[in-house]
């Protein structure tokens, strides 16, 4: 069993507080992912999980046994760095050996672990070269490699793609989710790359400035983000926010009116909104539909063409900037005017907090995904 | 219309070479031109001596009358006189002397070498106030030799001097040693006052390699549980190996043309003179240029052909970039 426990655990670096309280229950062969922006502590909670630094307060738990003062090396876990942290003098072979030369192992052993996990990696051919002969997506794979050999508990990944070309993170972003079903050991992954975490994890941690943001599945984020923080962080294109005022309130049902006149009726809890109110209302691009008799009307500012599908970039009057995706080539040329019709049952809306009013009750995914997910996080 | 280009095509071609190699030509006169000044400097003031040296070495020149000497050969190095050998490579002062630096060259780099790792490696740890004992480190090689060799000569000092003191009051020693003069102890007493003054050298150089060092691999080694004694042979020390040749030719070279410490502890003292000193007294106190100037040609060649062995041992492993 390595189940991942954090309660309240905070780190300070002498006056400056990095990670404010987190608490987390990760579940034993779970694949979860931090993501957050760049700075808010993602590889700061993976190092304290590590062992790499010290926790200032709270109590850290792997496999049910605190280990908060624990040497990373007693903790059953292993780590990828993201500039891999090869030993550059040593061979492929070494450099994953190195590690199991002192955990007891005969040479026999080590050797068989090596060479099993060169070949689970592909890397067979390359065991006698320096890391210096090696491209980085090679040297990613001793670093993954190096992992595997040690049999941990606990895999934690910090940015391991991000030194890589596009084509080559797609591939060793699969790989690793074949090493998770294959192991089916415990994996913790930071990332700032919303594809990467939307793809591999389980369970999606948003981290922000030190805070848990949420904690949920890939899906519950996107369809139901918590608070404006990663309902913009979530989905590419960004979502789209628009400033509203509350027009009135239902019982499961918020009316809100659009700044251009419009208005639509949000079927959400209005959890203590009150008419008159400003409210921020969210809607991914994908929602956004182009239609005769709108709620909005802007001007075409910029096309862009993907082939499978096109963003439009509409100003919806005052600099408000709407993003339409749209199916197929577009219809529809810079400076054109075009009318936008908002789904309503597609709409978030934000309290001047930043907090997502609740979704009515029963209607948990706005049903069929249209949002064509796969598609994007290829 | 083709036909044309092909045409103009060659003289054009043949055009930009010509200026490619005349701008070429014009990079090397410059290049000429800017190292020329050095090249003379370096004429007068090394390869000049350096000659003369080597030529005096040929001669039988005495410091009172410099202009008047005479070619006589290798008789300054080895000559027959009757069935008898004499010349310098017959001087067992000399051989002394040769040994003496050799034991001190080996002995002290060693010491200075394994002394430096240890203190590069605690002024590479974080402490508070690192800043500062880095640089009071560095004050014995910012003191001149002489001066430093001065003040230890007082501190040794076997009636005045502050270690006696100290260690017959604590009971160490029951009589007063005369550390300098002592044959037992006096090249001993040199090798401690040469680690004294070094060290700092040694140690900033391996500091400077250690600074370079990445540190991920150190926190791999941490999670993989490796043990840092184990790291500290397996990884620090391979990687600093490149820099630490380098301090280590460095210091050998400096330590085989050992002079000022030697003269300013122990005087002319045989027991304890280096070749350095032995060239000095044959050259300035028994006024025999001929033979000083023999005994330079030769720790000239000596330190030449073990900087050209070193270099080249070092070339072959320096090029084996571990990185
Ligand atoms: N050793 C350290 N000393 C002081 N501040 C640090 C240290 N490591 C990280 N920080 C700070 O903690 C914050 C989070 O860093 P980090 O966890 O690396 O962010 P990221 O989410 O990009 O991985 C940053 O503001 C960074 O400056
Ligand atoms: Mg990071």
């Amino acid at each position: 069993m390595a189940d991942v426990v954090l309660k309240n655990v905070q780190k300070s670096f002498g006056k400056a507080k990095v990670i404010y309280g987190v608490d987390l229950d990760i579940r034993d062969g779970e694949f979860v992912v931090f993501v957050g922006p760049s700075g808010c502590g993602k590889s700061t909670l993976l190092r304290l999980i590590a062992g790499l630094e010290d926790i200032t307060a709270g109590d850290l738990s792997i496999g049910g046994e605190r280990v908060n003062d624990l040497a990373p090396a007693k903790r059953g876990i292993a780590m990828v760095f993201q500039s891999y942290a090869l030993y550059p003098h040593m061979n492929v072979y070494d450099n994953m050996a190195f590690g199991l030369e002192l955990a007891k192992s005969s040479r026999a052993e080590i050797d068989r672990k090596v060479r099993e996990a060169a070949r689970l990696l592909q890397i067979e051919a390359l065991l006698d070269r320096k890391p210096r002969q090696l491209s980085g997506g090679q040297r990613q794979r001793v670093a993954i490699g190096r992992a595997i050999v040690r049999d941990p508990k606990v895999f934690l990944f910090d940015e391991p793609l991000s030194n890589l070309d596009a084509a080559l993170r797609v591939q060793t972003r699969i790989e690793i989710a074949k090493l998770h079903t294959d192991t089916r050991a415990t994996m913790i992954y930071v990332t700032h790359d919303q594809v990467e975490a939307m793809t591999l994890a389980d369970r999606i941690v948003v981290l922000n400035a030190g805070r848990v943001e949420q904690v949920g599945s890939p899906l519950e984020l996107y369809h139901r983000p918590a608070n404006l923080f990663v309902a913009g962080f979530i989905g590419s294109p960004q979502m789209n926010f628009i400033e509203c005022r509350v027009a009135g309130v239902g019982p499961d049902e918020v009316l809100v009116s659009l700044p251009g006149g419009g208005s639509v009726s949000v079927p959400v809890l209005p959890h203590g909104v009150a008419t008159g109110e400003s409210i921020t209302l969210g809607i991914r691009p994908d929602h956004v539909r182009i239609s005769p008799e709108g709620a909005l009307t802007g001007r075409v500012e910029l096309v862009e063409e993907l082939g499978e599908n096109h963003l439009l970039y509409v100003d919806a009057g005052q600099g408000r900037r709407l993003t339409v995706r749209e199916p197929g080539d577009a219809r529809h040329e810079v400076g054109g005017t075009v009318s936008l019709d908002l789904a309503r049952e597609f709409c978030h809306l934000f309290k001047s907090t930043g907090e997502a009013l609740p979704s009515r009750v029963g209607t948990t995914n706005p049903a069929p995904s249209s949002p064509d997910l796969a598609s994007r996080a290829a | 219309m083709s036909g044309a280009v092909a045409q103009t095509g060659v003289p054009v071609q043949s055009h930009v070479q010509g200026r490619r190699s005349s701008l070429t030509r014009s990079r090397i006169r410059a290049a000429w031109l800017f190292i020329a000044p050095s090249l003379i400097i370096l004429a007068l003031i090394a390869g000049w001596p350096l000659a003369r040296t080597i030529w005096f070495s040929f001669t039988d020149a005495d410091l009172n009358s410099l202009s008047d000497y005479e070619f006589i050969g290798f008789e300054n190095y080895l000559a027959n006189y009757d069935g008898e050998w004499l010349g310098l490579l017959t001087d067992p002062d000399w051989w002394h002397s040769v040994w003496n630096t050799v034991w001190f060259t080996l002995v002290s780099v060693s010491i200075e070498t394994v002394l430096g790792i240890i203190v590069a490696l605690i002024l590479n740890a974080a402490f508070p106030g690192r800043g500062i004992m880095r640089a009071i480190i560095l004050i014995p090689w910012a003191i001149p030799t002489v001066v430093s060799a001065r003040m230890w000569n007082w501190m040794l000092h076997d009636q005045f001097g502050v270690i006696n003191d100290m260690l017959l009051r604590l009971g160490l020693i029951a009589a007063p040693i005369t550390w300098t003069a002592n044959p037992d102890t006096a090249l001993w007493t040199v090798v401690m006052v040469d680690v004294w003054k070094t060290t700092p050298f040694m140690a900033l150089l391996i500091l400077a390699a250690l600074q370079m060092l990445p540190s991920d691999i150190y926190e791999a080694a941490k999670v993989d549980g490796v043990h840092p004694v184990r790291v500290f042979f397996r990884v620090t020390l391979p990687l600093i190996k490149p820099a630490l040749l380098v301090a280590i030719i460095f210091r050998a070279l400096d330590a085989l043309r050992v002079f000022d410490l030697i003269y300013v502890l122990t005087s002319n003292a045989k027991d304890t003179a280096s070749m350095s000193v032995y060239a000095r007294q044959q050259l300035v106190d028994f006024q025999e240029v001929g033979l000083g100037s023999a005994a330079s040609t030769l720790i000239f060649l000596i330190i030449a052909l073990l900087t050209v062995m070193t270099l080249a041992a070092g070339r072959v492993r320096l090029g084996e970039d571990p990185r």
